[in-house]
């Protein structure tokens, strides 16, 4: 047999419930189920990974089969890998205010559509709402004798409306997903907000592109530190020389005062009880009165890498485990919201986010904001569409200038190497100043 | 039970209690071996199988999938469960089998799903790379093989094959990246040592890049840099069902100009390429379908029940990314058009691809991202890196003007396209 220093087993089994929405008409709305197991084993070099549906977990003989196609594959590996030991332990899942399963598929829709119906005000020409609801099932064991089991059960959804004007479309979102219960009771508001930024933004102005100062509210602050930071601290990347925060540890990055923390144990979105390869979680300071103190990390970076705590291994069902984020956060300054515009004077407020991508070996990274008003002597504006940031994540963190005392948290998706996790990301309103704001407007 | 007798079971089961039932299904096997910090990290390996159920009962659809055979009867109830839920609609039925003309040119019946295969694949990569003095970061070689059949209670039943050779590589020089790809049914198309000497050129050529005021420039998009602005932006907005639900830009623009007339886009299933077939995904016959013909807006894509609920014909652009419930999508997508003189001969700011390409939106066409491995071209030559910019602009805006299209079509995934030179475009510098 194939030589296996080490492997581990996991297995997610589950149902993925959908419901779509399409301008008042029931597109779909349905279960689907899945059975994924994914096998490690490290040879005596690197890993051999093997993906399989429908896999015995407690058969014996399977999974003996499954460790020596594995420890073949591994065989073809030239890259030596070290596992270092790392806590182990179960968080309990937190309970369900109300498990989704105990209310029935018609009446998910039924509510689904009343946030649909709300977003569809005058001018709105379509609305269009996606509920989704995970129940996942996890197992897993490895040859160091570590067993563990839980159930997570995701509940959400996404509301989206387009007004048009004279042939301008514009668009407004919202979304609200959570891990501690059913989640469709009372969000009418949330369909009506997406609504009415879809019209306000009718009337719109395109941003100027340039550099100057901005405010970030707290959801478009979360989406920057996980694009600016978050990544760039990923033990992996950190390992294979794709991160310019590579050897930075103990270097003065950010301003005073700024902490940035991701913590798998909070119960957010992005809570896991016990990382993927069986690790403890727990709440890991990226960085401490901006100086960067911690790498985020599975056992292999960081018996490569060292400088940083274990435990942020996460798996989409039926892919290998790769170092991610989970909740991703500044904490509080004590700076309060309208302190901070009139220290602005003249710049930008930028509020809600489209996503964000980072190369994180070059250090620059890119997000956007869903909308934004111009702030001129220190007081809101006119309203902004269509506005991006870019940041160079060696110098940005020190454009710092103030921080707010309103931390936020916002539930979302990350993908990295292919794979999609839930996350959360957030932060206090911010002052950054230097940003460079790509808009196309006179 | 063997998959037939499955697939033949749940249909006859599914017929006791609705009008039709369909069974797409997927198996699949591939290898994967990646690179980390320049070397084979991880070999991978895997195999998927997965049954997705559409039921059919007085215009109410039901979907349902499963990855474990054992949940068949489960899947089938659930399908018809959602169909309870879903809104009713115009239905005419599934497709009956019909004479497929032509062949797909999906499959290579020489791939091999063999680790050491991709292990080769892992070592030219590398071999590519080494042309130039950079540190490797990762990169992949991927060889699959799938089967996807399609069976309904009408009496179709269609199967094809796909393999795809996929080959990536990321490489760095101080604080500059390059990343390149490949991908085809047929490993001979592509080569791996070719794709880690451009990673790895674009890396080494791209350190020491000076900044760029900001201001207006005429610019080249790369066949990379336009995919991903063109796949997040244009896309969408040739789907029949965006169109019908006031989603799309196009909407109401059939038989306008839209773009220059230099500029065709057509779809050809029929093009050996990633998403070759000679049936969509609910076995409905693929067709060349010409959307924008020298600039001028023609049709749109739609799927069965699109095209049922709105009175339009399927015009087979049902996809299934992933095995499960269909949606409109294109097969072998080509922005096309006659190319006159070289693109790269008056001075222009490069773009070989962009960062945040999916935080554009999509309804109005407007975008604004950061640019990847950006130079000032003159002379047909890429002359001097530029360090950092962002380019901000509209789709639909900058398709109606181009400067002209390359000589150099590429497929990244399902599109194939030249580079595009446009004029006069707004990019934000330092």
């Amino acid at each position: 047999m194939a030589e296996a220093r080490y492997y581990d087993i996991r297995c997610t089994k589950g149902e993925i419930t959908l419901i779509d929405i399409d301008n008042g008409l029931i597109e779909s709305a349905g279960t689907s189920y899945f059975d994924r197991t994914v096998v490690r084993v490290l040879g005596p070099e690197g890993w051999g990974i093997l993906t399989r549906d429908h896999v015995d977990i407690d058969s014996t003989r399977e999974i003996v089969a499954l460790v020596e196609e594995a420890a073949r594959l591994a065989a073809v590996t030239g890259d030596r890998v070290d596992l270092a030991d790392a806590p182990r332990s179960l968080l309990p899942v937190p309970p369900l205010t109300e498990d989704p399963r105990d209310i029935d598929l018609e009446e998910k829709t039924r509510m689904l559509a009343e946030i649909e119906g709300a977003a569809r005000i005058p001018e709105v020409v379509n609305t269009r709402a996606r509920y989704t609801e995970g129940i996942d099932s996890v197992r897993f064991l490895d040859s160091s004798g570590n067993e563990y089991s839980y159930e997570a059960v995701r509940s959400g959804f996404s509301v989206l409306a387009i007004a048009s004007r004279n042939g301008m479309m514009q668009m407004g979102s919202e979304r609200d997903h959570t891990t501690t219960g059913f989640n469709l009771r009372g969000k009418q508001d949330l369909g009506r907000k997406a609504g009415e930024v879809a019209v306000s933004l009718l009337g719109a102005k395109l941003a100027k592109g340039g550099s100057m100062r901005a405010v970030l509210d707290p959801e478009l602050a979360g989406v920057f530190t996980h694009e600016a930071v978050g990544h760039a601290s990923e033990g992996d990347l950190v390992r294979e020389g794709a991160s310019v925060l590579a050897g930075r540890i103990g270097e003065q990055i950010g301003c005073e005062g700024l902490v940035i923390v991701d913590d798998p144990s909070l119960h957010e979105f992005g809570f896991i009880p016990v990382d993927a390869e069986g690790v403890a979680v727990r709440r890991t300071e990226i960085i401490r009165d901006g100086v960067l103190s911690s790498y985020l990390h599975n056992r292999e970076t960081l018996a490569a890498v060292g400088d940083g705590v274990p435990g942020h291994a996460r798996a989409e069902h039926g892919a290998p485990p790769i170092v991610r984020m989970s909740n991703t956060f500044v904490e509080n300054g004590d700076a309060a919201y309208d302190e901070i515009v009139a220290e602005c004077r003249d710049g930008i407020l930028l509020i809600g986010s489209r996503g964000g991508q980072v190369d994180p070996g070059r250090g620059i990274f890119q997000f956007n904001a869903e909308y934004g008003y111009l702030i001129r002597g220190g007081e809101t504006t006119d309203m902004v569409r269509d506005v991006s940031l870019s940041g160079e994540i060696l110098s940005t963190l020190h454009d710092i200038t103030l921080l707010g005392n309103d931390l936020k948290m916002s539930p979302g998706y990350c993908g990295k190497g292919g794979q999609t996790v839930p996350v959360s990301d957030g932060a206090p309103h911010i002052l950054l100043e230097n940003a460079t704001v790509g808009g196309r407007g006179a | 039970m063997n998959r037939e007798d499955l697939i033949d079971r749940v249909l006859r089961e599914g017929e006791r209690q609705a009008d039709e039932v369909e069974i797409f299904y997927v198996r699949g096997q591939g290898v994967s071996a990646r690179i980390k910090k320049g070397v084979l990290g991880t070999a991978e390996e895997s195999e998927t199988w997965n049954m997705a159920i559409r039921t059919v009962r007085d215009g109410r659809i039901g979907f349902s999938s499963t990855g474990d055979p054992d949940r068949w009867r489960e899947c089938l109830d659930a399908a018809l469960a959602s169909g309870t839920i879903a809104a009713p609609q115009q239905w005419g039925g599934f497709p009956k089998s019909a004479a497929i003309e032509g062949t797909a040119y999906s499959a290579d019946p020489n791939l091999i799903v063999e680790i050491e295969d991709a292990a080769g694949m892992v070592r030219d990569l590398l071999e590519g790379a080494a042309e130039h003095p950079v540190e490797v970061i990762g990169g992949a070689a991927d060889l699959a093989r799938s089967y996807l059949g399609i069976a309904n209670t009408g009496g179709l039943f269609y199967g094809m094959e796909r393999t795809v050779a996929a080959v990536s590589l990321e490489a760095i020089r101080e604080q500059s990246t390059g990343y390149e790809f490949d991908a085809s049914p047929f490993p001979a198309d592509i080569s791996a040592r070719a794709t880690g000497e451009m990673a790895a050129s674009l890396a080494a050529r791209s350190h020491g890049g000076r900044d760029i005021e900001t201001g207006r420039y005429d610019i080249v998009l790369s066949p990379i840099a336009a995919a991903s602005i063109l796949g997040q932006i244009l896309l969408p907005a040739l789907s029949g069902r965006n169109v019908k639900a006031g989603r799309s830009f196009l909407a109401d623009k059939i038989g306008e100009q839209i773009f220059d007339e230099r500029l065709s886009v057509y779809d050809d299933p029929s093009a050996p390429g990633l998403g070759s077939a000679t049936w969509d995904a609910e076995g409905v016959p693929t067709n060349r379908l010409i959307f924008v013909q020298q600039g001028v807006l023609d049709r749109f894509a739609y799927d069965l029940k699109t095209g049922y609920r709105y009175g339009e014909r399927s015009t087979g652009s049902a996809v299934r990314p992933g095995g499960g419930e269909p949606g409109i999508g294109v097969h072998n997508l080509f922005i096309d058009g006659p190319r006159a003189g070289d693109v790269g001969e008056e001075r222009a700011v490069w773009i070989h691809d962009v960062v945040g390409a999916h935080t554009a939106n999509p309804f109005s066409g407007d975008f604004s991202v950061e640019i990847s491995n950006p130079f000032w071209m003159e002379g047909g030559e890429q002359t001097e890196p530029i360090r950092t910019a962002m380019f901000a602009g509209n789709a639909f805006e900058m398709l109606r003007d181009i400067g002209g299209l390359g000589k150099d079509d590429r497929r990244v995934g399902r599109l194939t396209l030249p580079s595009i030179r446009l004029c006069d475009q707004q990019i934000i510098g330092t």
